[in-house]
This record gives structure tokens, sequence and C-alpha cells, in this order.
């Protein structure tokens, strides 16, 4: 006879024992659509004290965010660090552009209207490359 | 040059990303792997029926969330232009899902493995489809050449204009050499754009 749990996924082991949606409240759509694996974030100012006003609905997710943008980084690079998927973390910056604490820099937008990058911009980027 | 914003506080630069293409096991991440300046990071998105937006979902299995992860890595070029490099999944469907990834790319390297051409044709496909200008690099890693490049752009049918280069996805000079082969390429691009611009 079979056990009851037999057949129970075992591949959940190394997922996070909160659900990523609690994170963000339930929320599972960001409320901006500007934000890009890309988009390089970075903080304003220093990240406000602990019990500042408005940072009491910040949850630990959202500190985090705000201690490694103290250079700027990409939203891939921010949901790589929270180990949480790229939606759920673009929600949680959100927030914090909502309240100020960080600025978003989008990237170069060009592809999208069939274009090319700038021959200034290829040459940045051709000189950089030999330099590796 | 001015690339970066003229907002106070710390400036951020300007971001451009390039695509690495490719099927299962031919090198993606090797070669992301080879030219960052940090070991290469992992991140995964859920691709929902929000994230889809109106494109089909026949044939994800009835399923409405699938996860997708993918591993990139990032060049800085200067204080002012910093490069990401992203290793595509290797199951070409979910890049018509996953927008993001795929739009405002510079460009994109098909790494092809000469024993399993077939693997890559997709991405191939694709990029051609979207009109996204891409460069063929062939990893030699095995250090066997079986085929001449002449014979791999056949069996792939490239177009004649699209580079292909020979790399070993391992080597930092090679990987190099392959995205200043895509930069090359879309400079000439540039400068037919430039001679013929459309009217």
């Amino acid at each position: 006879m079979k056990h009851w749990t037999e057949g129970f996924d075992d591949d959940d082991a190394d997922e996070p024992l909160v659900r990523p949606y609690t994170i963000t409240g339930g929320r599972t759509t960001p409320e901006r659509d500007d934000l890009t694996l890309i988009t390089l974030v970075t903080v304003i100012s220093e990240a406000p004290a602990d019990n500042g006003p408005g940072m009491r609905r910040l949850q630990p997710e959202h500190r985090t965010i705000l201690a490694l943008c103290k250079q700027p980084l990409a939203v891939a690079e921010i949901a790589s660090a929270l180990n949480l998927p790229v939606s759920v973390t673009k929600i949680l910056i959100g927030d914090l552009i909502e309240a100020g604490h960080v600025r978003s820099r989008p990237p170069l937008a060009f592809a999208q209207a069939g274009g090319l990058p700038g021959m200034s911009i290829l040459e940045a980027v051709r000189d950089g490359l030999r330099k590796l | 040059m001015g690339f970066a914003s003229s907002e106070p506080g710390v400036r951020a630069p300007l971001a451009v990303k390039i695509l690495v293409a490719g099927g299962f096991g031919v090198g993606k991440t090797t070669l992301v792997g080879a030219v960052s300046e940090v070991a290469p990071l992992r991140t995964e998105e859920y691709l929902t029926h929000a994230s889809i937006g109106v494109d089909d979902l026949e044939g994800v299995s009835g399923k409405s969330t699938t996860t997708v992860a993918l591993d990139f890595g990032r060049i800085t070029i200067n204080s002012e232009l910093v490069l990401y490099l992203f290793g595509t999944p290797g199951q070409e469907r979910f890049w018509f899902m996953w927008n993001d990834l795929v739009n405002g790319a510079m460009g994109a390297v098909v790494l092809v493995d000469t024993r399993r051409l077939e693997v890559s044709f997709a991405s191939i496909d694709f990029f051609e489809s979207r009109g996204i200008p891409f460069v063929v690099g062939v990893n030699c890693f095995h250090g066997v050449r079986d085929r001449t490049q002449e014979e791999i752009r056949r069996a792939l049918d490239l177009d004649p204009q699209v580079p292909l280069v020979l790399c070993d996805a391992r080597d930092r000079a090679a990987g190099r050499d392959v995205l200043l082969a895509l930069i090359d390429h879309l400079m000439a691009a540039h400068a037919r754009t430039a001679a013929h611009p459309v009217s």
C-alpha cells in the first residue's frame, strides 16, 4: 500500500518558506510597467531610520533593496540577490519608487522601434570590450 | 559623452544588453561567465497570463504560471555605460512570452555546436523573424573543427550578411571577440542605414 505522502513532490525543498507574493501583500502585477530587467535602480538618499515615518509598511526585502542600491543596480541583479522572481522584485522596487526612496533609470530603448543604437554608444561598447 | 542622467546624487550609467542564445548545452552560460566581470548571476521569472499579454498560451499545457530561469553577467564599459549579457532560456517558446527579455537588446550572439547544429535553429529563426541583429559563434570547445565555415553556413541557411565566428566559449578573449564581431556588425548596419536612410 502506498503511503499517503508518496507522490508528494520533494522538489520544493529549496524553495523559500514564504511564498513570494506574500512579500508583496498579495499583489501579483507591478503598478508600474516601466521597469525592465536592466532598468538601473539607485537609492536617492540614505535609507531612513527603522521607525521613520512611512517606513512601517516596508518589508525586510525593501530594506535589502535599499542597502543593495547604494550603487546603481539592475532589476535583474536585485532579483538575483533577493532570490526572488523578477516580477515580485519589480513590485517591491515600485513601492520604493512610489515612496521616493529610489530612482530608476530606464535602459536605452531602440530595439522596440526597430532601430539601432547610436554610433557613439557602439563605439563606446567596442572600446570597452577591447580592454577586456 | 552625455549618456549619464543629469539628476543629483549617484549617477546611474546607461544600461544596454546583448542576448546570448542557442540551444541547450551549447555554452551560453559559459560564454557569459568568460566575459562577465562577476560570476554569472541567476534569476528567474514567473511567466503568467498577465506578463504574456496577448500572446498565445496554447501548448503550455493549461498552466497559468511557468517559471523560467536565466543566467546573466555584466561588463562595465565605462562610468556612463554598462553592458549586460543575458543567456536566454533554452526553450525559445518562452522568449515570446517574456518580452522584457528580448525588448531593448542591442543584438544577439547565437552559439552553435557543430555536432548539434539543429538545437540552435530556433534561435536563428527567432532573431530573423524579430529583425534583431545577430552573429553566430561556433563553439569549438572540443577542439574539433569537423566542418568548414561554408558547410556550417549552408547547414544553418545563414544570410550571407550574418557574421560567423569560431570561438571557444570558455576563453575570455574568444568570447570578447564574438561580442566585438556583433558590434562591428551593428556598426556596418548603421553605416548602411546612414547611406540609405529610410524615407
